[in-house]
């Protein structure tokens, strides 16, 4: 069982249906997550990242969504086919979340504390009293001042930043194997930040959890992560260890993404360094590749026939019949 | 303490409230109401008598002077006897407010709860079946006519077509069980009524609720669908449906139900209120009129009070 991946998405495909038609923003991934690995996924904003995300929890909202195709493999078993009552035992205690809006994402009128302890007992048999010890430890281990007191005080008295954090704690307290973070400092000042990510990576250590990271931000993976996969209109385009990704990106996509780094670095722009061109709108996506009118190697063949995700080399998969 | 200064600061700051709205209700009255002295005298009577009785009412004092008695009796909460029966204003209300209370708090209360039962399963399976057959019994319960109702469960419950357990109408209440005897229909069908506007409103109520982003939170970390409707959606909801619950106090302690008593033949203030109007009856419409404005306001400092208990970011100022 040593070469069993903690976790195995194949070839999963998510639909919206939509006024106009069946969207697909999920199309046909696959990848894999070792454990204690750190994933990053990137792509441009509407890519489907948050779906993916959002999938490993069956939490996709249905209607609309659903998962159409694929299997997605926790420890060897699928959870596509579980049913939401299983579903219920799986999520916070197997897979955690956090999300994007920390200012939003706890619930306004409960006190912190009973939110952590709810977490904490829906997964555990803990007593009252025991969940709101192991909370306070939580609160203890993020280094909150006070813990004792602002345990009982009210997501609107925190940061923002402090409230990520509070969800990062919460989203650690039953011992998940996979953290998965949808842009976790998207909406924080830039100075907390770097603070928040190094709590991710800090207790990701401590508790040796696996963590799939969505961002816009490249550095944040250039720093945390270990694998990478880029995505593009539902597809993944290239997947690489972080430095073949950052030292040789073969995907037109990846390398487009990548050459204004040093300047998003400076200016810690919010979303990635724009390519000319735009995203085809996922209706009317092309026979062909879907990055071809943006592409600058393009050739005929690309627009007749889609590129399938292929080992290049022994370090990276590309989806490209052109690669640098 | 606090939340004892606050309300009390705020009391006194609705007396001109009370005072306004008691003075155009009385202005109303005078000039517009109905004249008690052709109920009193029946048909033909002499101008000797007719001057007789409106000086017995008071009718022929000015304006301002029978304002000012009004005033006292606002802040005596004394207003005297009534012009049809002689029986004290006070004992009528005592008499009749609890008969009404008896009818409609058990109208007020399960209906909101039925209600708000609903609208949470209604709003987790919005636009499913359940949502929609909850929503067309809603529909129904709101456009049929209240008369109709009363009719179809009245067949129902107490006549030989139906189940024929209860009595039509009435109120002979000794005990317990009479009292349930005579409760029952005019509770339920009050109720399936309640329900058609509640439910329309709390389930839009909560499903505003149910997108928002801690509910996924919740969902994310395995919150059972139970817990998630009835702890973290429902404290958010509480306050417009606090709001809502708690304005249609005032009238339901001092008006009951008009309909709902003539109906059954309830002895309660609705049918007392509704005679005086018809009759002038000044002195019961002035208390009424006194109770109920004052019943309003602490109903406004009770809801500001309770979203300070619902919503930790609230804070009385
Ligand atoms: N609730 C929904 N209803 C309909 N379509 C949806 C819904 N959620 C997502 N989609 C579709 O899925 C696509 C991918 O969305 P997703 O939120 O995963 O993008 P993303 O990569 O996370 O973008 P961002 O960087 O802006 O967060 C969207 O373009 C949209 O067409
Ligand atoms: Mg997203």
């Amino acid at each position: 069982m040593n070469n069993q991946k903690l976790l195995e998405v194949q070839d999963l495909v998510i639909e919206f249906t939509t006024d106009k038609g069946k969207v697909r923003a999920v199309d046909g991934i696959s990848f894999s997550l070792n454990n204690s690995e750190t994933l990053g996924i990137v792509g441009e904003s509407g890519c489907g990242k948050t779906v993916t995300a959002l999938s490993l929890l069956k939490l996709i909202p249905s209607p609309p969504g659903k998962i159409i195709q694929g299997h997605i493999l926790y420890q060897g078993k699928d959870i596509v086919s579980k049913s939401e009552s299983a579903m219920r035992h799986f999520r916070g205690k197997e897979i955690s979340m956090i999300f994007q809006e920390p200012m939003t994402s706890l619930n306004p009128v409960f006190t912190i504390g009973n939110q952590m302890i709810d977490v904490i007992r829906q997964h555990t048999h803990a007593s009252k009293k025991e969940a709101k010890e192991r909370a306070i430890k939580m609160l203890e281990r993020i280094r909150i001042p006070n813990p004792e007191r602002r345990i009982d005080e009210y997501p609107h008295q925190m940061s923002g930043g402090m409230r990520q954090r509070i969800m990062i704690a919460m989203a650690l307290s039953c011992n998940p194997k996979i953290l998965v973070a949808d842009e976790p400092t998207t909406a924080l000042d830039v100075t907390v930040q770097a603070q928040v990510m190094a709590q991710i990576s800090e207790l990701q250590k401590k508790f040796n959890t696996a963590v799939i990271l969505v961002t816009h931000d490249l550095g944040v993976i250039a720093e945390t992560c270990t694998n990478v996969l880029v995505m593009y209109c539902g597809k993944i385009v290239e997947r690489a260890d972080v430095s073949t990704l950052f030292e040789s990106p073969r995907h037109p996509y990846t390398r487009g993404l990548l050459t204004s780094i040093p300047r998003i670095r400076e200016k810690k722009l919010e979303k990635l360094p724009t390519i000319e061109g735009t995203v085809p709108d996922l209706l009317h996506l092309p026979v062909g590749c879907r990055y071809a009118d943006r592409c600058e190697r393009v050739r005929d063949h690309c627009r007749l026939e889609e590129p399938p995700l292929e080992k290049k080399d022994d370090k990276t998969e590309v989806a490209c019949f052109y690669p640098y | 303490m606090d939340t004892f200064i606050y309300s009390l600061r705020k009391f006194f700051q609705s007396i001109p409230l009370i005072f306004g709205v008691t003075l155009i209700s009385f202005v109303l009255m005078v000039y517009f109401g109905p004249d008690k002295t052709y109920d009193l005298l029946g048909k033909n009577p002499t101008q000797q008598q007719i001057e007789e009785v409106h000086h017995q009412l008071g009718y022929d004092q000015p304006f301002l002077t029978r304002y000012f008695i009004f005033f006292k009796e606002i802040i005596t909460f004394d207003f005297g006897y009534s012009d049809s029966t002689g029986e004290k204003v006070s004992s009528i209300f005592a008499r009749t407010i609890p008969v009404s209370l008896a009818v409609q708090l058990p109208i007020l209360i399960s209906g909101n709860i039925i209600s708000i039962i609903l609208a949470l399963i209604a709003a987790y399976f919005r636009g499913k079946m359940i949502d929609k057959s909850v929503m067309f019994v809603a529909v129904i319960g709101m456009s049929v006519s209240y008369l109709i109702i009363v009719i179809l469960f009245q067949i129902i419950f107490c006549s030989s077509y139906g189940l024929n357990i209860f009595p039509v109408q009435g109120w002979e209440v000794e005990s317990f069980t009479s009292y349930l005897k005579y409760v029952t229909v005019p509770v339920l069908a009050s109720v399936f009524l309640s329900i058609g506007y509640n439910t329309r409103f709390y389930r839009a109520v909560i499903v505003e609720e149910i997108t928002k982003d801690h509910v996924r939170t919740a969902r994310a970390f395995g919150t059972h669908p139970l817990k998630l409707l009835f702890k973290n959606i429902l404290k958010n909801s509480l306050i417009p449906i606090m709001t809502r619950i708690i304005i249609t106090l005032p009238f339901i302690i001092i008006a009951g139900s008009i309909v709902l008593e003539s109906y059954f033949s309830i002895p309660g203030i609705g049918l007392v209120l509704y005679d005086a109007i018809l009759t002038g009856d000044l002195p019961i419409i002035k208390a009424a009129v006194t109770w109920t404005a004052m019943i309003y306001v602490l109903s406004l400092i009770l809801t500001d009070i309770m979203y300070t208990v619902v919503d930790p970011r609230v804070t009385l100022k």
